[in-house]
């Protein structure tokens, strides 16, 4: 798969959402732990070693799993399908929820070979990062904008989106997402907020 | 530079919704010269949130390339070949050639240019964030308008929100202040002390806001406090109205000061 490194590192020098030096740990048996500058740039996390501008790599968060590890410490594993991957459109059976959380590790399995380390200074830090990375992902952008939509339609009666012309737009429709998700997308942020 | 190459293929192909697709005629790839020329390649392409892959064809199992949709431009272009309804995705970074692809028809061609145009994760977040902040608004003048109609008092007018519109939503252009983290769906479970209204109004999706304070379309009213207040006023002079009513000092509720 080709892509333009140069536009990666355009992306790598935009303001980011969190920066810090932690301590990381790539999937590679034997790879020991490195002081790096992680950057959170939209829906990617990059990391670069601390005295250079130049990124060493850049990991792409959606749909992956950012967990708690002991002590300070959490971890981004990568998702990988639990059967042959499927064509866009379709969806995987079992795979439920956008979120993490129990119900999410569900049709989700951990490959410990690309799972990355990190380590924070404090617990406080540990925490700010994992809920940053669960939150940077562009479906959980697009689940948390139907869940307002649906919510102010049926308060109010009115589409937020029609006074800017975009309520048409495919990607902020309800049935953009898997059937089986609809439900789940809503119905989790429901139990969560009300 | 590294990337997780895996991890973006499974992406690719996963069953998150594509927000556009078909197919293009694209001039890139290795090898390919510095100014396009001849019929370029025809590839299956896949729009998925802020990723543009294409495929060798619809049934391609694995991507042949991803550009990343951020801080860039679209724009129509002409082709190398006459009548292609061609269009650019432009980088405003150095040394990096603009993307040039071309649809089959107009409308496919203005389809695209709308889509990619509209595909970056911080245009998202504006529009998440504008809906956050509506909610906000909605649950606010409901909450109010319970209190008002309880009290039955014809002087309690609604509050108008403080014009939060943000200009811009339809094109796709996001503001470059807009760095600061989403407010959090979780919430964050900031609430002022003190604050007289019924607990389940405050509860919920108030909430969403509290949590980091700017909002990227209403500065002016991103401090919480400020809000608070604001509204706040509202709620005093109502509950001042109905204390004293319900004191029978004052059945009038309001305009007691004009004679």
């Amino acid at each position: 798969m080709r892509y333009n490194e140069k536009e990666l590192r355009a992306l790598s020098q935009q303001p980011a959402e969190m920066a810090a030096e932690l301590s990381m740990r790539g999937p590679k048996k034997g790879s020991v732990a490195k002081r790096r500058l992680v950057k959170l740039v939209v829906n990617f996390l990059f990391y670069f070693r601390t005295d250079e501008a130049e990124p060493l790599g850049a990991l792409l968060l959606e749909r992956c799993r950012v967990s708690q590890e002991e002590p300070g410490g959490f971890s981004i594993s990568e998702w990988l399908p639990p059967s042959p991957p499927s064509r866009p459109g379709c969806f995987l059976p079992g795979h439920k929820n956008l979120f993490d959380g129990p119900r999410a590790a569900q049709g989700f399995i951990e490959d410990p070979e690309r799972k990355y380390y990190f380590e924070c200074c404090t617990q406080e830090q540990c925490q700010e990062w994992m809920e940053a990375l669960r939150r940077a992902s562009y479906e959980y952008m697009r689940c948390s904008l139907i869940f307002y939509r649906n919510e102010i339609q049926k308060m109010t009666g009115k589409d937020p989106l029609e006074q800017f012309g975009i309520s048409e737009e495919a990607r902020f429709q309800l049935s953009s997402l898997p059937r089986d998700r609809r439900a789940a997308c809503v119905g989790t942020q429901l139990d969560e907020l009300d | 530079m590294k990337l997780n190459k895996r991890s973006v293929a499974h992406y690719a192909l996963s069953d998150s919704p594509a927000d556009h697709m078909g197919f293009l005629r694209t001039w890139g790839g290795p090898g390919a010269p510095p100014t396009p020329s001849g019929t370029g390649r025809r590839c299956w392409f896949v729009l998925k949130g802020n990723l543009l892959f294409s495929f060798e064809s619809r049934e391609g199992q694995a991507p042949l390339s991803l550009v990343v949709l951020e801080g860039c431009t679209v724009e129509l272009a002409e082709a190398p070949v006459p009548e292609e309804f061609a269009f650019a995705i432009h980088f405003d970074a150095p040394g990096v050639r603009p993307h040039l692809l071309a649809a089959d028809g107009q409308e496919a061609q203005e389809a695209w240019v709308k889509a990619l145009s509209r595909a970056s994760f911080s245009y998202m977040r504006l529009v998440v964030r504008e809906l956050e902040s509506q909610l906000q608004d909605a649950r606010r003048s409901l909450a109010l308008h319970r209190c008002t109609s309880q009290k039955a008092s014809a002087s309690c007018r609604k509050p108008q929100a403080p014009d939060s519109r943000s200009p811009g939503l339809e094109n796709g252009h996001f503001l470059p202040r807009d760095c600061s983290p989403v407010g959090t769906v979780e919430g964050v479970g900031y609430r002022p002390v003190g604050w007289d209204l019924p607990e389940w109004e405050l509860q919920g999706p108030t909430g969403l806001l509290l949590g980091r304070g700017q909002s990227p379309v209403s500065p002016e009213t991103s401090c919480f406090s400020t809000l608070h207040d604001w509204y706040g006023q509202e709620i005093l002079k109502l509950r001042q109205g109905w204390q004293q009513r319900a004191q029978g000092k004052q059945p009038g509720c309001k305009r007691q000061d004009k004679p």
